[in-house]
């Protein structure tokens, strides 16, 4: 960031704010003088001082990562959990010019709505010859599975989301509408946060409108949906997950607004009823908020290849024991091609004029409108009629001629698969930078409506979405945009009330276990607990055995590279590049050591790399972020640059001391990340089953490091008793208990059964049963694989009654047979535990497939 | 004529499936020439709830969940049927093909309505030039439709080679059109292309044949499984059923269950399931008459 100077102190328009002839400009009219509600505006941010406002808005974009608002943007490989962008300056709205666009907006979701019921009911709108029957029978949104489905009050759009765009002449004009599963609430409610955080004096002396209400309405409206009218119904968000665009928003959505956030995967039918599968067995969801879009509701009766939904949702909603917002099948009218008809079925339909104009349309299908969009394509852009069958919008004016020529093919030969629509000459808006001060960008506004009764309420406020440059005719996050906060200014008092209980209302205490954690979470909980445990363990490895390829190894030190080379067994791969041949035949084999050891860190095609299990440790992560500390989050968020080498370096050109630094800063993080696991996560099943995957992890390796060092350990391997007490991370113990004798019954007794040691076997197997019983008695332990966890406690019980010395006497062939023996009963007993944990708890998280 | 239908699926999987779905239509419809006596259907393991309704299209649907683990399936659906024999439609008194697709895009009464919605790609079938080209040779300007539909079941019925070999239930139209080989389904999904490229409604029809022909009758394809045609849309006739696999227009002997725009719309067992791993799958049609 440029930090401004004295000098450049001033106003913010003291740059100047260039103008466009023909454009209409939210902040100044054609004259260059400010618009009245602008005007005050600029003056107090202006007061404010560069400085001050650079200061401010650090801060806030500091908030914005550390909140984590993300956006995924597909097709791009750093596209994942892209920092939310969002400018300072609020697009800003008068009351007067408001209530106009509100007026025409319910009356908008009223048509819809009632276009929606006749469609997927008695169809009188096609036989009257309303709307033309290819623009329904053609399109693959018209789900005939939802034809005659009763939904609750007639009501289909719960949730709608409207595109406003102002032209030249300063009217809003629709240009699309969201009608299935409207994305951009929750980020519109994020960015209301940040700029009240920021501009708390502003958003005061601005009387903005709050839109808190509206949230509460929309809240209220879906619990009221519940089919049973139940006391207390169970409403979730259905979310495709972590990799869909907009994932941030599900959970901050589902957290707002006090809904679970589950998947697909979390919920199933039985009975006509859907269910959410927790730990504590299933529960009844009563209404479903779903960010999927229709054709993936359901593999059974929508499309069948599809794994986001939940197989027989129709059907339980069919059966009426589920409502789902947006009802299913509502994407339908999610398409430019029906605006043309509306102001037609909206003077049949409501008897009225349609209020907010519509961007002109011409839709395909019909002979004229199609005359019209060939004679006129290069001032028009080309829609898919049915956006469900992928085809990008083109600007027919951007097109060189062959690609003109295969769109009128194309058209020519599927005409009502096309709409075109006139291109409006959007408005700008100012953006801030400290650079270069305020300059223009054209926005699009996204405004949403919520059911509320008979009617619908429209947010005072919306998501303003602006072009990343002036040139750039179209609006969209996914090609770069940015996001402003829309403030709706009023005449009147705002109503103050807050989504957050007021601080002089008390609430009914509540303690211990409130789960309805998805059994689906509590699996990649417990498998984010082993992946960071095994990242550990061979982070540590690899520590050891590279630090050691540092020093001067000679061939005086072949005992020591026999070692090494033990060690180095325990971490059998498949993909190990390393020759097996006798070290002596072989040119380099220190170089060769070094190589592999690089490889395992950095090579992220390899599935036993450090760099793919933290990858896979985050990926368990990201299916659950919203039950985890955001802090945790925060330091797996970090791994990814870790392990990418320094300075972006291809991994074959590290040297030994840049790959120790990379080793030593992931061992600190996941030190931290067990910290945060200990401190900061309250007791309850997620916990319990993150511990038990860490101990289980723990445990495994090291009856490996035992069994491959201790057990044939011979003269010729004795350093490695060294470098195993290195890895369990217990040397200073050891020394200060033995000084420099090293012997393996010691070694063995302080990793094996010393109970206080943290990394002894003795304490993994004392812990996992502290969880094991803890987990056992809640309500969601029910199921629990005891049999199991007795053979397992059987197996350590015995490797513990033992005594030391005589296991680590070695028999015949130089081999410790009886201590194998025993440790060969918990290699058994321990993925056996694992797996019955599994199907107790986690079978049904399994993915479904059709026939 | 009397028949006795018999369907039987069964599924073998490997590992055991803890819960899984299924969506069967089975039940064959009431025509005019077709009335379904009554239709059991037996499905072991025995769900605890079994569900029917009818679908967009009229078909009986049946939907059941079985919700205790499961390393097989086995659905019999048993029905009984009275079909009687119907006469062919007058071919060549048809209208001319063109002004029929014309007349679709303008008429919006309720039978009207209901044919236009197949002219439109589905899942499974959609228009293309290439077919519209190879269908042209049937339809000269102002043929008779039916003729004309007629002609086209011949053409497909002599280039193209029943194979259960070749193509699989997932296999495109376009993949049965450069292969040149398939089975019923095929034959069927490439006749409703064809006529959907012209702009005319077709509708794909599931169903069974009599197992047994009348004696000195050859036996049909696809006796032995279920069976697939497609059906044409022609004002005046209503619609009309047309057997390209078997170069044939149904007169009695095809028995209908259920009808939709494409395979997808109407497959006799659809499930989702929950593990199982891999699975084999058996399928036997009887079809008897018994009086």
């Amino acid at each position: 960031m440029k930090i401004p100077t004295d000098n450049a102190k001033g106003t913010l328009l003291s740059t100047g704010y260039p103008q466009t002839a023909g454009v209409h400009d939210e902040m100044t009219a054609s004259s260059g003088v400010l618009r009245p509600h602008w005007d005050t505006f600029i003056q107090s941010l202006s007061a404010l001082g560069d400085q001050e406002l650079g200061r401010r808005w650090q801060t806030a974009k500091q908030r914005i990562r550390e909140n984590g608002v993300t956006y995924n943007v597909y097709g791009d490989p750093l596209g994942m959990d892209r920092p939310w962008n969002l400018d300072a300056i609020p697009l800003m709205i008068p009351p007067s010019e408001w209530s106009q666009l509100e007026a025409g907006l319910i009356q908008r979701a009223r048509l819809l709505n009632l276009i929606l019921a006749d469609l997927y009911g008695e169809q009188k709108l096609l036989r009257g010859g309303l709307i033309p029957p290819a623009l329904v029978f053609a399109n693959p949104g018209f789900w005939r599975p939802c034809h005659g489905v009763r939904v609750a009050s007639n009501t289909y759009l719960h949730l709608l989301a409207v595109d406003l765009a102002r032209g030249p002449d300063g009217d809003w004009w629709v240009i699309s509408d969201r009608t299935q599963a409207p994305s951009g609430a929750g980020y519109s409610l994020e960015n209301r946060i940040v700029m009240a955080e920021t501009f708390p004096d502003l958003f005061r002396e601005f009387q903005v409108k709050r839109l808190a209400p509206f949230f509460r309405s929309f809240r209220d409206t879906l619990l009221r949906l519940s089919p049973v009218g139940r006391d207390n119904p169970r409403v979730v968000l259905l979310t495709p997950g972590p990799y869909n665009e907009t994932y941030f928003e599900h959970s901050y959505l589902a957290r707002y607004l006090g809904f679970t956030l589950v998947q697909g995967g979390d919920l199933t039918v039985r009975d006509s009823r859907v269910f959410l599968k927790t730990l504590e067995g299933l529960k009844q969801v009563d209404v479903i908020l779903r960010r999927v879009d229709d054709s993936f509701c359901d593999s059974i009766e929508l499309r069948s290849n599809s794994y986001l939904g939940v197989a027989g949702l129709v059907e339980a909603v069919r059966a009426g024991n589920v409502t789902v917002a947006n009802a299913l099948g509502s994407g339908l009218i999610e398409t430019s091609a029906f605006m043309p008809f509306f102001p037609g079925l909206c003077r049949r339909m409501l008897g009225e004029d349609l209020k907010l104009p519509t961007a002109a349309t011409w839709w395909c299908g019909q002979s004229k409108p199609l005359g019209y969009v060939l004679d006129n394509l290069d001032f028009l852009i080309i829609k898919p009629a049915f956006p469900s069958k992928g085809m990008e919008p083109v600007f027919g004016g951007r097109l060189g001629a062959h690609e003109r020529s295969q769109l009128i093919a194309r058209i020519k030969e599927c005409p009502h698969e096309f709409a075109g629509q006139e291109l409006l000459n959007l408005s700008t808006v100012p953006v801030w930078s400290d650079e270069h001060g305020l300059s223009p960008r054209r926005v699009v506004l996204r405004v949403y409506l919520a059911a509320e009764g008979d009617s619908w309420i429209v947010i005072p406020g919306g998501l303003a979405r602006v072009s990343p440059s002036i040139d750039t005719p179209v609006v969209s996050m996914q090609r770069g945009g940015g996001s402003k906060d829309t403030w709706v200014l009023s005449d009147g008092p705002v109503d103050t009330f807050s989504m957050q209980r007021p601080r002089d209302v008390p609430v009914d205490l509540s303690r211990g276990v409130v789960s309805d954690l998805p059994s689906r979470a509590a699996d990649h909980v417990f498998w984010l607990g082993r992946y960071a445990e095994r990242g550990e363990h061979l982070a540590r490895m690899l520590r050891c055995i590279l630090i050691r390829l540092t020093g001067q190894l000679g061939a005086a030190d072949q005992w020591e590279w026999e070692s090494l080379m033990q060690m180095h067994n325990c971490l059998e791969s498949p993909h190990a590049r390393l020759s097996k041949e006798e070290p002596q035949g072989h040119p380099d084999p220190l170089r060769d050591l070094e190589q592999e050891i690089f490889s395992r860190i950095f090579e992220e095609q390899r599935s036993d790399s450090l760099t793919a299990i933290l990858n896979l440790a985050g990926r368990s992560a990201a299916q659950v972020r919203d039950r985890l500390p955001s802090d945790l989050l925060r330091v797996l968020s970090q791994f990814s640059s870790v392990t990418r080498g320094p300075d972006g370096q291809a991994w074959g050109y590290v040297s030994v001391g840049d790959a120790l630094a990379v080793l030593n800063g992931c061992i600190g993080m996941l030190a931290a990340l067990r910290g945060i696991e200990m401190e900061n996560m309250t007791r309850g099943p997620g916990w319990h089953f993150l511990s038990i995957g860490r101990r289980l992890e723990r445990a495994i390796h090291l009856v490996k490091l035992f069994r491959t060092i201790i057990v044939p350990l011979s003269l010729q391997t004795w350093p490695a008793l060294e470098m195993l007490l290195e890895v369990a991370d217990s040397s200073v113990t050891y020394r200060s208990r033995y000084f420099t004798i090293l012997q393996p019954a010691p070694v063995l007794d302080l990793l094996m059964n010393e109970e206080t040691n943290p990394r002894s076997l003795a304490f993994q197997a004392k812990d996992l049963c502290e969880h094991c019983w803890s987990l056992s008695s809640m309500p969601s332990g029910a199921g629990w694989p005891i049999s199991k966890q007795k053979r397992l406690e059987e197996a350590a019980s015995n490797l513990f009654l033992a005594d030391v010395h005589i296991l680590c006497e070695p028999g015949s062939g130089g081999t410790r047979k009886r201590l194998d023996e025993l440790l060969a009963g918990l290699d058994v007993a321990l993925p056996a535990f694992s797996n019955a944990i599994t199907h107790a708890y986690f079978s049904h998280a399994l993915p479904e497939r059709t026939t | 004529m009397i028949y006795r239908v018999r369907h039987r699926t069964m599924y073998d999987y490997k590992d055991p499936v803890s819960v899984s779905h299924h969506l069967l239509r089975l039940t064959p419809r009431n025509l005019p020439g077709q009335v379904c006596r009554g239709t059991q259907i037996s499905i072991l393991p025995a769900p605890h709830v079994t569900t029917t309704a009818t679908d967009y299209f009229g078909n009986t649907q049946t939907f059941f969940t079985l919700e205790e683990p499961h390393d097989s399936l086995i659905v019999e659906a048993s029905s009984e049927l009275e079909v009687h024999s119907a006469t062919h439609p007058d071919f060549s008194g048809s209208a001319p093909w063109e002004t029929v697709v014309e007349s679709l895009v303008s008429d919006h009464s309720a039978e009207d309505l209901d044919a236009y919605q197949f002219v439109f790609d589905s899942q499974r079938v959609g228009a293309s030039l290439e077919l519209a080209d190879y269908a042209r040779e049937a339809f000269p300007a102002e043929r008779p439709l039916l003729e004309a539909i007629l002609d086209l079941m011949r053409k497909i019925h002599r280039d193209f080679r029943f194979d259960t070999k070749a193509t699989e239930v997932s296999t495109p139209v376009q993949v049965f059109f450069e292969k040149r080989r398939g089975v019923c389904q095929d034959f069927a999904h490439l006749q409703i292309a064809c006529l959907r490229s012209l702009g005319l409604p077709a509708r794909y029809i599931s169903g069974y044949l009599q197992t047994l022909p009348p004696p000195g009758r050859p036996r049909l394809v696809g006796a032995d499984a279920s069976h697939a045609w497609c059906s044409a849309w022609c004002p005046g006739a209503g619609w009309v059923d047309f057997d390209p696999t078997n170069n044939c227009v149904p007169t009695n002997g095809h028995i209908t269950v259920a009808w939709g725009r494409d395979y997808s719309d109407v497959s006799p067992i659809h499930g989702v399931l929950l593990g199982g791993a891999k699975h084999t799958l058996e399928v036997g049609v009887d079809v008897e008459p018994i009086q």
